[in-house]
């Protein structure tokens, strides 16, 4: 195996294109939902709402056609550090006059704090489920172009969203060129002896150490900004007439539906053992 | 569209124009001085120079991209400097540029060829329908959806293509848009290039093969900022000392043509192309004794393996949905001295294949040994490596980062802790095996050298490290013909002290004149292996491949086929030449 693999360690944010119902639902739909069920999941308080996320996320998931073991990975990272905030959750929330289920010296566990500590950890779980849900169904093209529809009102008051749109997209173009870039540079400097992470000594030393790396990479992406800007401008941009978009999302009886769904079921969500 | 310009005027005309970098600064020389030009509608033009020469310079200036300091540059009858006109012009005269992946804009296949025509203001479902004739002329359409970078360079050009086509272009400029590419690559984007000429759009490109040039309807040669030469190709490569004068070469089948003269006065001595050359190679006449059997079966050789490769195995992005194998079960022994060619197209794993070879990447599967250096040992790392096997990257000077050339090359024999003297005595020495004068070169700031010196100075910084194998990655991509035959011909030096090389390479003639052995890689798999002689000679199974061999081997095996009696293992052209002098009667 080798060190300097670096792409395989951008499993996050990946666009699966299964072509399941979920992708095929209108962009706008898909952020309005995917934003409806993040925000619902941040706030709701009572378990049985958060249980229901978490099990929407599945059926989300399976929906999408994105093969589940691949998508529960996403949460092998942050689990130990989830489990540890848990337990200091259960702990801390155990102070109460309720009776213990549990003490040993000053360690007490009430029922409510071990609610508490089931809470965190359902939420987080659903959290990062969504996300993933979010990054695997909703490429980037389609995020830029949605956004840009849903904020093309603001171009009223004379705000330049397609600028900042196109800035967004360029952007996040740029990073798995960046990526593969910087793994070459790297490569290349270890190729003449360079030790890449071995770094010990004072600052300076190590910022010394670092240059034949970051050197590269910045005269590489300003060519490369350089040579895109051109290109840029060699298809026309910034002419003077108004830019349109090759896509036209149309909102059908479907994205109504699932958009209407989703709300009623965020909402559900927030008030699931709170208020019902 | 201005009154006065009608179908009789020319399509871009350019008038005594000059173009100077750096405005404030009187010390630089113009990049162009004082070139005029006509192109008429429907031409096909090659625009060729040593690097520096304002080929770049020129091309950016028949769409508005560059404005002339004087002079004035008219694009269907508009003046380039009005800002009115940049939106017409822009989309009569489209280009591709040289680095594929720099072109990118957008995020999908499909958002990206839409870019220029939503930059047009055109209705949505006329845009779609422009992306998918554009994507469909390139053969790109099964791949709309696809993100950039998982395209090869030759892909991503097409993309690049389809972008501009899709604008309607009635010009496109190439500005050496296949250097990056394989020759697989390479050919497809010149079969569409002639394909749109037919079709009637004007073609103009920039480029350093010469073969490539010859295709053209009319050459035009630039040198220091002046149009040297400018006519048919027919016309252009007549005047070989001329050419090389200039930084340039001939192109292949024109130098052939001149040995084969000699051999065959009858040979027509028009001939530019290498299947023009093909088809008008003569037959033997009865009585010339037939060509010598070659015996199918060779004897194995046996040889110490200096490198060892065995079962190699590789796979990209593992236990990711995006996993690819890039090698598999690859077998390779290379004898010390030795010296191996790699070749397949973009993807074959060749660049994998390199970086297993000093330990870049350990033996996932499989063994690895170079030397006494047993790669599948965990203590065996690329440290100790590099002093052993140099590797070479492609594009190297990418990696520069010292401000002078000296620095640069002492940075790896600096990392081992060497003296001072010691260690000005291996740049020195570096320097001499690459042909740069130590005095000279050591304090010139990098970014101010040649694109030839500085793939020396690349080279050199891995030789300061006295490696016993050097490791060569597209070691001539993007020099011009000058630079290249300078730097073959170090490199074969290296070759003669004893060095063992293994060079990866889509020129087959570099191949020729710096390795024995060749593995032949497709799809991470070994297709085929032998001789230079033996790969060669098998035109048919290198095709299949999207390869073929160098154009010396293509005529000896044509003429074998005519029945003239020319030795296997012929594959360069002074072989060639031999191999027709001492050729048993039938000859004058």
């Amino acid at each position: 195996m080798s060190n300097f693999e670096f792409m395989q360690r951008m499993t996050f944010g990946q666009y699966l294109p299964t072509g399941s119902v979920l992708h095929r639902l209108d962009a706008r739909a898909r952020i309005v939902i995917f934003t409806a069920f993040l925000t619902a999941v941040t706030v709701a308080k009572g378990l049985p709402g958060l249980v229901l996320s978490l099990l929407l996320a599945v059926i989300g998931l399976l929906l999408a056609r994105i093969p589940l073991g691949y998508a529960l990975k996403g949460l092998l990272p942050p689990l130990p550090f989830l489990v540890i905030l848990a337990v200091i959750q259960v702990l801390m929330r155990s102070r109460g006059t309720e009776a213990a289920l549990f003490q040993f010296w000053l360690l007490r566990v009430t029922a409510g704090g071990l609610l508490e500590g089931v809470i965190l950890l359902v939420r987080f779980a659903s959290l990062v489920l969504w996300l993933s849900l979010t990054s695997f169904t909703l490429s980037v093209s389609e995020l830029i172009l949605g956004l840009n529809l849903l904020l093309r009102p603001l171009r009223r008051l004379r705000l330049p969203v397609d600028d900042l749109v196109l800035m967004v997209q360029v952007t996040v173009r740029f990073i798995p060129f960046l990526t593969q870039s910087a793994e070459r540079i790297v490569k290349a400097q270890a190729s003449r002896g360079a030790a890449w992470g071995q770094g010990s000594g004072g600052v300076l030393r190590r910022v010394r150490q670092a240059l034949p790396m970051i050197v590269p990479l910045f005269l590489n992406s300003l060519r490369r900004a350089e040579n895109l800007a051109l290109a840029m401008d060699a298809r026309g941009y910034g002419g003077n007439a108004a830019r349109t978009s090759m896509h036209e999302l149309n909102f059908q009886v479907v994205d109504w539906l699932a958009v209407g769904g989703s709300l009623l079921l965020a909402g559900l969500m927030v008030v699931w053992g709170v208020v019902i | 569209m201005e009154s006065g310009w009608g179908a009789m005027n020319h399509l871009i005309e350019v008038n005594q124009i000059t173009y100077t970098h750096d405005r404030q600064n009187g010390e630089t020389p113009p990049a162009l001085c004082g070139v005029s030009l006509q192109i008429a509608a429907g031409e096909m033009i090659a625009m060729i120079g040593s690097n520096g020469s304002g080929k770049t310079t020129l091309a950016r200036h028949l769409n508005g991209l560059l404005l002339p300091t004087t002079g004035t540059v008219r694009v269907a009858g508009l003046d380039t400097s009005l800002p009115d006109n940049r939106q017409t012009i822009l989309s009569t005269v489209g280009m591709v540029f040289q680095f594929p992946e720099d072109q990118m804009v957008a995020t999908v296949v499909e958002n990206d060829v839409a870019f220029g025509v939503e930059n047009l203001g055109l209705r949505p479902a006329e845009v779609r329908q422009r992306v998918e004739t554009a994507l469909r002329e390139v053969e790109m359409w099964a791949w709309r959806s696809r993100p950039p970078h998982l395209l090869s360079a030759g892909q991503m050009q097409r993309v690049a293509l389809a972008g501009i086509l899709a604008m309607k272009p009635r010009c496109i400029v190439f500005d050496e848009a296949t250097a990056m590419l394989d020759p697989a690559g390479r050919r497809t984007v010149m079969e569409i290039m002639h394909r749109l000429h037919q079709e009637g759009l004007t073609i103009i490109y920039i480029t350093h093969y010469m073969e490539e040039a010859a295709q053209a309807g009319r050459v035009i040669v630039l040198d220091r900022g002046q149009v040297a030469l400018d006519g048919s190709p027919r016309e252009v490569f007549s005047d070989a000392e001329r050419l090389v004068k200039l930084g340039l070469d001939l192109p292949p089948a024109v130098k052939a043509a001149a040995v084969l003269h000699e051999v065959f006065p009858a040979l027509p001595q028009d001939l530019l192309t290498l299947d023009d050359l093909l088809a008008a190679l003569p037959h033997a006449p009865a009585g010339v004794v037939p060509p010598v059997a070659v015996s199918q079966t060779r004897p194995v050789e046996e040889f110490e393996a200096w490198i060892e490769v065995s079962g190699l195995s590789h796979t990209y992005l593992l236990d990711t949905p995006f996993a690819y194998q890039a090698l598999q079960e690859v077998d390779m022994r290379v004898a010390k001295g030795g010296s191996q060619g790699l070749i397949g197209g973009t993807g074959s794993g060749k660049s994998t294949l390199m970086q297993h070879l000093n330990c870049l990447f350990k033996p996932f599967t499989g063994r690895v040994r170079v030397g006494q250096f047993d790669f599948n040992a965990p203590e065996v790392t690329v440290y100790q490596v590099c002093q052993m096997a140099g590797l070479v990257f492609q594009n190297p000077e990418a990696q520069f980062f010292e401000q002078y050339a000296g620095d640069e090359i002492a940075y790896g024999p600096r990392l081992q802790g060497l003296d001072k003297p010691v260690l000005r005595q291996r740049v020195q020495w570096a320097m001499e095996m690459v042909g740069l004068d130590f005095e000279t070169f050591k304090d010139r700031l990098t970014f101010t050298l040649s694109g030839g010196e500085k793939r020396k100075v690349a080279l050199a910084s891995i030789l300061a490290l006295q490696p016993e194998v050097l490791l060569l990655d597209e070691p001539t991509a993007g020099l011009d013909p000058h630079s290249r035959k300078e730097l073959i011909a170090h490199l074969q030096a290296l070759r003669a002290q004893g060095m063992t090389f293994v060079v990866s390479s889509h020129h087959m003639d570099d191949l020729a004149v710096l390795t024995e052995r060749l593995l032949v890689l497709h799809h991470g798999r070994v297709e085929m292996e032998g001789s230079l002689g033996e790969v060669f000679s098998d035109a048919e199974a290198l095709q299949a491949l999207g390869l073929a061999p160098p154009p010396a081997a293509r005529i000896a095996e044509k003429l074998r086929q005519n029945g003239w009696p020319i030795p296997a293992g012929v594959v360069d052209l002074q072989e060639l030449k031999n191999a027709l002098v001492d050729m048993p009667g039938g000859m004058k």
